[in-house]
């Protein structure tokens, strides 16, 4: 009967997730709840099965970036890529997207997205053009570059908790493949964009003529935000070696920066993105649900049976799983169900760590394929869609198909050259 | 949002409903607390209630009105010669209202075309940039135009100034039946009459039994700038003018 309740409860909030009817925090919250309600799990089992460690990662990097937002680094930055590209609409499309790559593994995409798509808009609107190909190519470059480390996409923050890998094993393991997949699609952006990226010399000059120290709202706090995430990211690459957690690292850049930045606290605490942090909260208590119901074993002994226990076979299936599925669903729900199965066919006897990269790499990179397959893209959609230029699923789709193929396809001779020879 | 009172008010400074209330708290006998509280509401409720019509013309700031096609550039050169309004009134070919712009929000998209970068400061979110691709592209009276936000001659000035706050403008434009502008009131003149019913209520309040209608239907009917300074025994208030 708790198997059944609990199978129940799980599908039900995750259709009510995907058909993004009701708002998923909400939804991820009743579907925790009722786990506890239902007595699939008590309140207890259901509050411990919060990882705080993914939580105040979250939050620590929220404060950050939150702070660095009020410099005006993001306009900086959007100018100077102007400039860079010296107003050729091709040629900031490009800079941009690495620089939405760049920015989504030291932030984390979503961030990175909510802070460089406005200006994005706004540089667009100075040239005259759609800013639609600059959105989907921050968003595809946003979910490649997020893929490189531990904190860049929100599947890979889950992943580090839930294994214990560190940021730099991330970085070793991930950031190769995640390089390759970015040059690969930066190489293929030209024919996905070609039409529609041209403007008037008028409105060239005119982006050619901005002034980037202009923008620059706060010289003291910029140097200052400059400085205590860079130290934070430091921190990050030594926290396995000094015996901190993430989320620590984190939460000291975040309360020192609050120290010097000399800002109202409750102001910057206020733009903390509840609603994400709750959402992981539900979610934890909804998957704890079926890992305490035994589903969640069920499912792994049938994949491990599946698979005859064949390591490249699993990794491989799992990669390819995880992409296909994370184009379907939100990746994170996605994740956050994976963790534990993965966990167990660990215990099995299967080699655990290309495991753990595979569902890193197919969840982060199969979230390109569709508008709601990661929350960077749901965020970029939605704002795109406010601002009068909707990206529809449908329009998204090829980009995100193609993208999704090429990135699985080197996944998949990453991992069998790097872990399974 | 087409913002239009049609309700009637008959009251006229020194004839209303009001004016019982006066004769009332003056016929308390032994009160003379209560009779200076009485005269402290009543110039207060006074002021609320003088019409539009009657205040529209205090400070004797002009509409200024522009077609839905008249290009911003002329519209910022309109207003330049016309400072002391500060909502520019946008008409049809019919003559009727049909939008409104803030001065500022006219003067911001010119900015915009020169030193975008000025603006692009602002930008930190969706509505930001939504605001700011308006303001760099944005051409035309029409394009950048607001819902008109119009008041009628009889409503009271407590009305008009709902209107103002709820859509943080600076001024209404006042119209006939019909819908075309017939008068512009700012937020300025409004304060004005507030202004004069504060200093006699602190008259009254300090036991200067000056009938507030007298004070009040010069400040309403004389039409000019009412003098709201100089007066040694009345409380500090703010200048109108600053």
């Amino acid at each position: 009967m708790t198997v059944t309740v609990a199978a129940v409860v799980f599908l039900l909030t995750y259709a009510v997730i995907a058909s993004d009817r009701v708002d998923k925090t909400l939804t991820a919250l009743a579907g925790g709840l009722a786990m506890i309600l239902l007595q699939v799990i008590d309140q207890h089992e259901g509050l411990a099965a919060v990882d705080f460690n993914v939580i105040f990662l979250l939050a620590g990097m929220m404060i950050m970036a939150s702070i660095l937002r009020r410099t005006g680094f993001f306009q900086w930055l959007a100018i100077r890529a102007s400039k860079v590209a010296d107003g050729q609409p091709f040629r900031l499309l490009i800079v941009l997207s690495l620089l939405s790559a760049g920015l989504s593994a030291v932030l984390d995409n979503v961030t990175t997205v909510v802070l460089l798509a406005p200006v994005t808009l706004s540089i667009a609107s100075i040239l005259g053009i759609s800013p639609i190909p600059f959105l989907v190519s921050e968003i595809l470059a946003s979910n490649i570059g997020g893929t490189a480390t531990l904190i860049g996409d929100p599947p890979n923050i889950l992943i580090g908790s839930a294994s214990g890998l560190s940021f730099d094993a991330f970085l070793v393991n991930m950031g190769p493949a995640a390089v390759v997949v970015l040059l690969v699609f930066l190489a293929t952006v030209r024919p996905l964009f070609r039409s529609g990226l041209s403007v008037a010399p008028e409105a060239r000059e005119a982006v050619l003529a901005l002034d980037e120290n202009e923008v620059i709202a706060d010289r003291r706090l910029l140097r200052v935000s400059l400085l205590v995430i860079g130290a934070t990211l430091l921190g990050f690459l030594v926290h396995g070696a000094l015996g901190y957690e993430p989320a620590t690292v984190a939460l000291a850049g975040a309360t020192v920066l609050l120290l010097l930045s000399r800002l109202e606290v409750e102001s910057v605490l206020r733009e903390i993105e509840w609603p994400t942090l709750f959402f992981f909260i539900g979610l934890f208590i909804l998957v704890e649900g079926v890992v305490h119901a035994g589903i969640i074993d069920a499912v792994a002994s049938r994949l491990f049976d599946l698979t005859g226990g064949d390591a490249t076979v699993t990794t491989i299936g799992l990669l390819w799983l995880s992409g296909i599925a994370s184009g379907i669903v939100d990746n994170i729900p996605y994740t956050a169900t994976m963790i534990p199965i993965v966990q167990d066919l660990g215990r099995a006897g299967l080699p655990i760590e290309p495991l753990w990269w595979s569902l890193a790499l197919g969840a982060c990179l199969g979230g390109n394929a569709t508008i709601i397959g990661a929350s960077a893209n749901v965020v970029v959609a939605n704002l795109a869609g406010r601002s009068g230029h909707p990206i529809t699923f449908r329009a998204f789709l090829p980009y995100g198909l193609l993208v999704v193929a090429e990135s699985l396809v080197i996944a998949t001779g990453y991992l069998v050259l790097r872990y399974l020879l | 949002m087409v913002v239009r009172y049609h309700e009637h008010r008959d009251w006229v400074p020194g004839h209303g409903a009001d004016d019982g209330c006066l004769a009332r708290c003056d016929g308390v006998s032994g009160g003379g607390g209560r009779r200076r509280a009485g005269l402290v509401t009543s110039s207060l409720r006074l002021a609320r209630n003088t019409t539009v019509e009657a205040c529209q013309a205090l400070l004797e700031i002009e509409p200024l009105l522009v077609s839905e096609s008249a290009d911003l550039t002329t519209v910022v050169r309109r207003a330049a010669r016309q400072p002391a309004t500060r909502l520019i009134g946008v008409t049809d070919d019919d003559g009727l209202l049909v939008g409104v712009i803030p001065v500022t929000r006219a003067a911001e998209c010119i900015v915009g075309r020169v030193a975008p970068e000025a603006l692009l400061v602002d930008v930190a979110d969706d509505a930001s940039a939504v605001h700011f691709s308006h303001t760099v592209s944005d051409r035309t009276a029409a394009d950048v135009m607001l819902l008109p936000a119009t008041i009628v001659p009889s409503a009271t000035i407590g009305e008009a100034f709902r209107v103002m706050h709820r859509l943080r403008l600076g001024g209404l434009y006042i119209v006939d039946q019909a819908g075309r502008p017939s008068g512009y009131l700012d937020l300025l003149e409004l304060a004005v009459v507030y202004v004069r019913a504060l200093e006699e209520a602190g008259q009254a309040a300090s036991g200067d039994d000056a009938p507030p209608e007298a004070g009040h239907a010069g400040a309403v009917s004389g039409h000019t700038a009412p003098e709201v300074s100089g007066q040694p025994e009345a409380p500090p208030a703010s200048d109108p003018g600053a």
